[in-house]
């Protein structure tokens, strides 16, 4: 499922942009685990009462991996939402233009600061084996946190490969 | 520098009575004190900063101060819940005499600093007994207990979990929804006067006393210790010494309104109930396993019990002797 | 006028200016954040400046990333996500729409209407409206275009239908609102019942009598025949099991017996599980359920991610206390002041979200409105004035899901619609019902018993 194929094709966009959908496509199987993790905290709270706060945990974990992960992946299917009341009747031309200059300066600074910060976040987690508050929650903070820097370098990753893309098509001129 | 912006995210919301107020009251005497060259500026919860996130939004100097409880980093430091409540611990007095002229201030910055923080704590509040919970139903034997679900802080969280009950540690906002749902059949939260804020008299009617689990509770102001350190001898004394202030407001104001609030609960169909000999013997055993436990599986933890401990053992000679009997029921 | 406040200013219109570009929503927020904060260092290193603002407070944002991260309320939303997206895969939910609609036999807006319940259904089982009207747009709209619905329409109803969520409970929304105020959660659930039952029951009406006025717009099916007792057998038997799982849903939250989060794992497993039985199950489906829940989860929550970063260097530029002494110095009467901040807080959302207005701004307010001295009673209940207040609040951002340019409901709508619908379709189509909505505020405004009675009863 490449919601892709409406981009004009680049070889290495397109190149970064499978690599990134495979990840993602992978990724979201962790929904299926999530809806499975539920039922068995449902089964598990008729009869048992043990253990539960580690499933709800678990449950967020995954939601988080899931929703992380898809921001690159809804990146590439060009899925994030517009404003299209002018967008839509732009030149292509415009839009390229527009796109290059908000990915520098709106979009790259944005998930760079974040990259960054993040990194000393899991550091921080990592130093002192951060585990959940909850007397019986999950171990390994550090873990989920990592989930934020991972994420966001794909993220930024997706954002370059629009960015080359867009720039291609630009110099090129062909439409 | 003579002017000062203490940026401070707190972790109770400030019209919470007790929980939530004191800091509001240090913000004012600092302004008035120093004429308003330090002022402190409060963000309430979430506002920029969620609860769990002021250590670190602090040490890393993202903020300059932060308004909390250390049990709120038991995930990242085991020992920070004894700096903030300890089941079966000592009351308020007892408590501020081990922080203040025992050892438990040097041992309270030491954990901070052991652990990589780059903090300066003191504490800023302190509140007296918090209610043990309320149920749906009366708990009168542990067995009572198994199979429950319940939101449930800190150290004493462990005694519950031992006990059978499956515990949360939510935030006070999510606590009624979260009753009225069904996802916890019972909660623990904070002194009479606040619990009947959050309204858990309307789902659950029986409120079981006394908190055992939290006899006193300290609130912390943290402040970045580079900022700490630029600030001048007086700033620092200025702080420090409404801090000390604010302790006392806090007691007085905690230990004056619950009584009016019990009457009305009682009025409303409230069962306020007082653990019988087997429960509180059953939740002292339990904790003294989790604390044997704690200690054993963190040097700084046993550090902090052991100090404490030895403290309360030459305090019971005084405690025994001291006191007038409590008023019975 | 200081330096803080141009910047907050500019803050603001730099967003709208953006906005109109075409840049994606959550970049444009996120970006102008990172923007600010530097130039709030710039201002603070040259100009007489306080902000605050520099590399190292940005960092917070993190924090904040991670505490949307770590909210085991929103788990629900992608759940209820790979439900719709399940339930129209597996064929089912098509069937439900128009075998419900024939229960409407010739009137004219059966599905519509169908839209609507099924939007009040949906409003009872969770709060999020990204959920609700990703469902009820992958579920009614191919239905709707089909026969010929005039789009606007079809779009508006989804739209409003869908933002239901918010008021009726359980609200998300209306949890965060009783934890900024202090207020108990269980009055304002309470108090939200009878005020989302009668804006659901405003849009039926309207939809009615658009049918009787226009009824070109909202056709019948060709093949419409008139109820019978056959029919309405077959569409029993048709809808049954999809009906059921609606009912597991809602039944077991109403019950106790489980948490929305709970509910919503429950109905997604539930949805793969008629998928089977209509034998419409494969595991290339499964990754395409899974694959769409993963992109529609994510704009959504780049949207939330953008917002903090936004919000978080807005409230350090004093933006709120700017807002907060503008409402103090208002010289209005009690109600003069009231409507003054509903008209204000209809304004904000066109471009602010509840999500900000809610955390903003609604503290802000408590401390006026209870300055009013209003003379609103019921017993039982703590701060009647409050709760009522609230429940205003909460009508009036209803319609700031609805009004451009930042409307959500508008976004998740365009996010599931085919590539041919303009969003300027959906604006013209939520007109009406964002004038429903006003229409119903004043009512609140009016009649505070409507929110406060059910509370009253319920706890004395
Ligand atoms: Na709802
Ligand atoms: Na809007």
């Amino acid at each position: 499922m490449t919601e892709n194929d409406t981009l004009p094709r680049v070889p290495l966009a397109d190149a970064i942009d499978r690599f990134i959908q495979r990840i993602g496509q992978t990724i979201a199987w962790t929904y299926v685990v999530l809806v499975l993790v539920i039922m068995l905290q449902v089964i598990l709270r008729k009869g048992f009462s043990s253990g539960l706060i580690a499933l709800e945990e678990l449950q967020w974990h995954l939601y988080s991996i899931g929703v992380m992960f898809g921001l690159s992946y809804a990146q590439t299917t060009n899925s994030h939402i517009r404003v299209d009341l002018f967008y839509a009747h732009m030149r292509a031309r415009t839009r390229r233009i527009i796109e290059i200059i908000s990915i520098v300066t709106l979009v790259l600074p944005f998930i760079i600061v974040i990259f960054l910060h993040s990194i000393d976040f899991v550091t921080e987690a990592w130093r002192v084996n951060e585990a959940s508050e909850a007397a019986s929650g999950l171990p390994w903070r550090w873990a989920i946190k990592g989930v934020i820097p991972v994420s966001f370098a794909l993220l930024g990753l997706a954002v370059v490969s629009r960015f080359i893309r867009d720039f291609t098509l630009l110099i090129k001129g062909d439409d | 520098a003579d002017k000062l912006l203490l940026k401070t995210p707190i972790a109770f919301g400030s019209h919470l009575p007790a929980l939530g107020t004191p800091i509001v009251w240090v913000a004012d005497q600092l302004k008035i004190i120093s004429g308003g060259n330090v002022r402190m500026k409060i963000y309430e919860p979430g506002k920029l900063v969620s609860p769990k996130e002021i250590l670190d939004a602090v040490s890393s100097g993202k903020v300059n101060s932060g308004y909390a409880t250390a049990g709120y980093w038991q995930g990242k430091i085991p020992a920070a819940s004894l700096f903030s409540a300890v089941p079966f611990g000592p009351e308020a007095g007892e408590y501020m005499a081990w922080l203040y002229y025992g050892n438990g201030m040097t041992l309270y910055q030491e954990m901070y600093d052991s652990s990589g923080y780059n903090v300066k704590v003191m504490p800023c509040a302190i509140i007296s007994p918090e209610t043990s919970g309320w149920f749906a139903k009366p708990i009168e034997k542990p067995e009572d207990l198994k199979g429950l679900n319940m939101r449930f802080f800190g150290l004493g969280a462990s005694v519950m979990e031992k006990l059978g009950v499956g515990t949360v540690q939510l935030p006070g906002g999510e606590i009624f929804g979260a009753l009225e749902k069904g996802a916890i059949d019972a909660s623990e939260f904070s002194q009479p006067a606040i619990d009947q804020r959050l309204g858990f008299h309307k789902i659950v009617k029986y409120n079981y006393f006394p908190g055992w689990h939290q006899q006193a509770t300290i609130f912390e102001l943290l402040i970045n210790k580079d900022a700490w350190a630029d600030m001048s001898k007086s700033q620092q004394a200025l702080i420090e010494t409404t801090c000390k202030a604010s302790i006392t407001n806090s007691i007085a104001e905690g230990e004056a309104m619950q009584f009016p609030v019990m009457e009305k609960a009682k009025e409303n169909g409230v069962h306020i109930r007082y653990w019988n000999e087997t429960m509180l013997n059953t939740f002292q055993t339990t904790w003294n396993e989790v604390a044997a436990e704690k200690s054993a599986a963190d040097p700084f933890f046993k550090k902090v019990w052991d100090d404490l401990s030895t403290f309360r053992k030459g305090y019971d000679l005084w405690e025994a002797n001291a006191f007038l009997p409590r008023a019975t029921k | 006028m200081d330096a803080n406040e141009i910047l907050v200013i500019a803050m603001f219109l730099s967003f709208i200016a953006l906005l109109f570009t075409g840049i994606p929503v959550a970049w444009v927020l996120g970006g102008i954040g990172i923007a600010f904060a530097f130039l709030g260092q710039f201002a603070d290193n040259n100009l007489d400046t306080m902000t605050g603002l520099d590399y190292t407070t940005l960092g917070l944002v993190v924090n904040r990333l991670w505490t949307i991260m770590e909210n085991w309320i929103l788990v629900a939303l992608p759940m209820f996500i790979f439900m719709g997206i399940m339930l129209d895969k597996s064929g089912v939910a098509e069937r439900l729409m128009q075998s419900m609609q024939e229960l409407f036999g010739r009137v004219h807006g059966g599905l519509a209407i169908t839209v609507t319940a099924i939007g009040i259904i949906l409003a009872a089982s969770t709060g999020i409206i990204g959920a609700s009207v990703v469902l009820l747009a992958v579920m009614s709209l191919p239905a709707m275009t089909k026969q010929g619905y005039n789009m606007p329409l079809a779009l508006g109803t989804i739209a409003s239908a869908g933002t239901l969520g918010i008021l009726i409970p359980p609200s998300i929304m209306l949890v965060i609102m009783a934890d900024q105020l202090g207020l108990s959660v269980g009055d304002l659930f309470m108090g939200a019942v009878f005020p989302g039952l009668m804006l659901g029951m405003f849009y039926i009406i309207y939809i009615l009598i658009r049918g009787k006025l226009k009824p070109e717009d909202l056709p019948v099916p060709d093949d419409a025949k008139p109820v019978t007792a056959a029919i309405v057998f077959n569409v029993l038997k048709d809808v049954l099991p999809t009906v059921a799982l609606i009912v597991v849903v809602l039944g077991s939250i109403f019950a106790g017996i489980a948490t929305p989060t709970e509910a919503s794992g429950v109905g997604a497993f539930g949805a793969t599980l008629l998928a089977i039985y209509n034998k419409r199950f494969s595991i290339p489906v499964l990754k395409e359920v899974v694959g769409g829940t993963m992109n529609t989860t994510a704009y959504i929550f780049a949207i939330f991610i953008g917002a903090t970063c936004f919000a978080l260097v807005l409230r350090e530029l004093g933006g709120d206390e700017m807002i907060e002494s503008f409402l103090t110095g208002l010289p209005f009467g009690p109600y003069g002041i009231i409507f003054f901040i509903l008209g204000v807080i209809f304004l904000l959302g066109f471009f602010l979200d509840w999500i900000e207005i809610t955390l903003i701004i609604l503290p802000l307010l408590a401390p006026v409105i209870s300055a009013l001295g209003l003379d609103i009673s019921a017993p039982g209940i703590d701060n009647p004035e409050l709760v009522w207040f609230v429940m205003l609040v909460a009508m009036a951002l209803q319609t700031s899901f609805l009004t451009p340019p930042v409307g959500f409901a508008l976004f998740y709508l365009k996010g599931v619609c085919p590539p041919n619908v303009k969003i300027t379709d959906i604006y013209k189509g939520v007109v009406p019902f964002i004038m429903i909505q006003l229409a119903a505020l004043l009512i609140l405004v009016f009649w505070p018993q409507l929110v406060l009675w059910l509370p009253t009863v319920a706890y004395s």
